[in-house]
C-alpha cells in the first residue's frame, strides 16, 4: 500500500498533466492566449516522463547520464517562456512593455548565471537560483494580472478561463518559492528531508494542473 | 549544526505559510472587488434597462395618443364635412333637362359614400372604440370579421373569455401586435386559413396565431426584427419589450404558428 502511494506520488508530475490534456481532447478549440499553455502541457509531459524514467532507472543508466537535475532547469526555462507568452497574449493593457521585456531579462540572467556561477548540467543538484528567480517573475505576472482585473471594465457573467490558469500558477509558485530557494541548501544538509519535501511540490503541481484543466474547460470557444 | 538545520526548516515553513497567506489575502481581496464590481455593473444594467423601457413606453404611448388624435380628427372633422357634403348633394334636384348629368350625380354620391365609409374605417383602425368599450377579445373578433373574406381567407377565433382587461394601455399594445401580425400574414404569407386562439392562465396570457401560408421562421424574425424595412416587426418587438413578453415563430407540418406570451404581472 505504502509502495503504491509512493508510486502515485513519484509519478504525479506525469499523471497530473494528463488531467488538462484529457480536457483538451474534449475542448480542442482553445482561444489564442491558451496556445502557449497547450504547448507547455505537451512539452512538460515529455520532460516529466524523461525525468521520472531517469529517476526510476538511475541504477541501470551509467553515471554521467543517470541524473535528471538539468531537466528541471530545462523545464523551468521552458515554463517561464511559455507562461510569459500566455500573459502577453492575454493582451491586458497594463505594464505591457515590462511584460514583454521580462522574458529577455530572465534569459540574460540565466546566461550570466550558467556562464559564470553555476553548471547547467550539474550532476548533483538542480539550480535553486534559476527556479526561485522563475517563481519571482511568475508571481509578478500573477499579481499584475489581478491588479489589472480589478480595474478592468468587463461584461458581467462572462467566463474567465484565464483566471483559473493564473490562480493555479499563483498557488504553485507561492508555495514552492521557498522550497526552490532553499532546495540546494537542503539537499546538502538534510538530504532525506529535501526529497520528502518534493512531494509538497508534486502536490501543488497537481493543483496547478487541475486549475489549468478548469481553465481549458471554461473556454468560450 | 543541528540548530542551523532547524533554523532552515523553520525558515522554510514560515516562508511557505507567509507566502500562502499573502496570496490567499490577495485572492480574497480580488474576489471581493470582482463581486462589488459585478453588483455595480448589474445595478447599472438594471437602470439602463429601466430607462430603455421608459423610453419605449413613452414612444408607444405617444404613438397611441397621436393615432387617437388623428382618428378623432378624421371622424369628427373630415367625416362631418363629408356627411354635410352628402346632405348638400342630396338637396340638389335633377330635372328632365339635366338628364345627361344624372349618371355623374349618382357617381358623385357613390364616391362620397365610399369616402365616408373609408374615413370611418381608417378612423376605427387607428383607434378601436370596441377595444375600449368591449375589451380585447371582442376587438380581435371584430377585427378578424372585418378582414375575413370567406371566399379567399377563412379566419376563425377561439379566445379565452376568462381574460378581463385590467390595464387598457397594455390591451392596446396586445391588440396592435395582433393587428400587425395579421396584416403581415395577409400581405406576405397569403394563407387560406387563419386561426387565433388565446389561453389565459395563472402565469400568462398566451395568444397563438396559426396560418397555412408561407410564414416566417424564428431565425428569420430575429434577422428582420431590427431591419429598417421591416417596420412592423420592429413595432412588435418594441411592444413585446414593453410588456416583458415573448414572441416566437414556429413551423409545424400543418402550418406556421406565432405564439405571443404576456406575463400575468404585466396584464394586471
Amino acid at each position: 500500500m505504502e509502495q503504491l502511494i509512493e508510486g502515485i506520488s513519484d509519478w504525479s508530475e506525469v499523471w497530473a498533466l494528463l488531467i488538462p490534456l484529457a480536457i483538451l481532447c474534449l475542448k480542442k478549440k482553445q482561444p489564442a492566449f491558451n496556445k502557449p499553455v497547450v504547448i507547455y502541457l505537451w512539452t512538460a509531459l515529455a520532460i516529466n516522463v524523461t525525468i521520472d524514467v531517469i529517476w526510476k532507472l538511475k541504477t541501470i543508466i551509467p553515471r554521467p547520464f543517470n541524473t535528471n537535475n538539468y531537466l528541471y532547469n530545462v523545464h523551468s526555462i521552458i515554463r517561464l517562456l511559455l507562461f510569459s507568452s500566455f500573459f502577453i497574449k492575454l493582451n491586458q493593457q497594463f505594464l505591457s512593455k515590462t511584460k514583454r521585456i521580462v522574458p529577455y531579462i530572465f534569459l540574460g540572467l540565466v546566461l550570466i548565471n550558467f556562464t559564470l556561477y553555476q553548471n547547467f548540467f550539474d550532476y548533483g543538484q538542480l539550480s535553486s537560483r534559476l527556479l526561485s528567480f522563475e517563481a519571482v517573475i511568475m508571481m509578478f505576472y500573477c499579481m499584475q494580472y489581478y491588479l489589472f482585473k480589478i480595474t478592468e471594465d468587463e461584461e458581467p457573467g462572462r467566463k474567465q478561463p484565464d483566471f483559473w490558469v493564473v490562480t493555479g500558477l499563483g498557488i504553485y509558485y507561492t508555495v514552492n518559492f521557498f522550497i526552490f530557494l532553499l532546495y540546494n541548501e537542503l539537499t546538502i544538509r538534510l538530504h532525506n528531508f529535501a526529497i520528502s519535501l518534493w512531494s509538497i511540490h508534486n502536490f501543488t503541481y497537481t493543483v496547478l494542473c487541475v486549475f489549468i484543466a478548469k481553465g481549458l474547460y471554461e473556454t468560450n470557444e | 549544526m543541528k540548530q542551523t538545520n532547524d533554523d532552515i526548516r523553520l525558515l522554510l515553513f514560515m516562508g511557505i505559510a507567509v507566502m500562502l497567506s499573502l496570496f490567499a489575502s490577495i485572492l480574497l481581496i480580488f474576489i471581493f472587488f470582482q463581486r462589488k464590481k459585478y453588483q455595480y455593473q448589474q445595478k447599472i444594467q438594471k437602470l439602463h434597462q429601466t430607462q430603455q423601457n421608459q423610453l419605449i413606453e413613452a414612444a408607444v404611448r405617444s404613438e397611441e395618443t397621436e393615432r387617437h388624435r388623428i382618428a378623432e380628427e378624421l371622424h369628427d372633422e373630415v367625416g362631418a364635412i363629408l356627411s354635410a357634403s352628402k346632405l348638400h348633394l342630396q338637396g340638389v334636384k335633377i330635372n328632365v333637362i339635366d338628364k345627361n348629368n344624372e349618371p355623374r350625380y349618382e357617381k358623385g354620391q357613390e364616391l362620397l359614400d365610399m369616402a365616408i365609409k373609408q374615413v370611418r374605417g381608417i378612423s376605427h383602425n387607428l383607434h378601436s372604440s370596441i377595444l375600449k368599450e368591449f375589451g380585447l377579445n371582442e376587438a380581435i373578433r371584430h377585427f378578424t370579421e372585418k378582414i375575413a373574406n370567406n371566399d379567399l381567407i377563412f379566419i376563425t377565433t377561439d379566445l379565452d373569455d376568462s381574460y378581463t382587461t385590467q390595464t387598457n394601455e397594455n390591451d392596446i399594445s396586445i391588440y396592435r401586435m395582433v393587428q400587425e401580425l395579421m396584416n403581415n400574414i395577409l400581405k406576405h404569407a397569403r394563407p387560406q386559413k387563419i386561426h387565433i386562439t388565446s389561453v389565459y392562465n395563472q402565469d400568462a396570457l398566451n395568444i397563438s396565431i396559426f396560418h397555412n401560408g408561407k410564414g416566417l421562421s424564428h431565425a428569420q424574425y430575429e434577422e428582420l426584427k431590427f431591419n429598417k424595412q421591416g417596420l412592423g416587426l420592429k413595432a412588435i418587438q418594441t411592444r413585446i419589450i414593453l410588456l416583458k413578453g415573448e414572441v416566437s415563430f414556429n413551423y409545424k407540418p400543418e402550418g406556421y404558428y406565432i405564439n405571443i406570451s404576456i406575463p400575468r404581472a404585466t396584464t394586471i
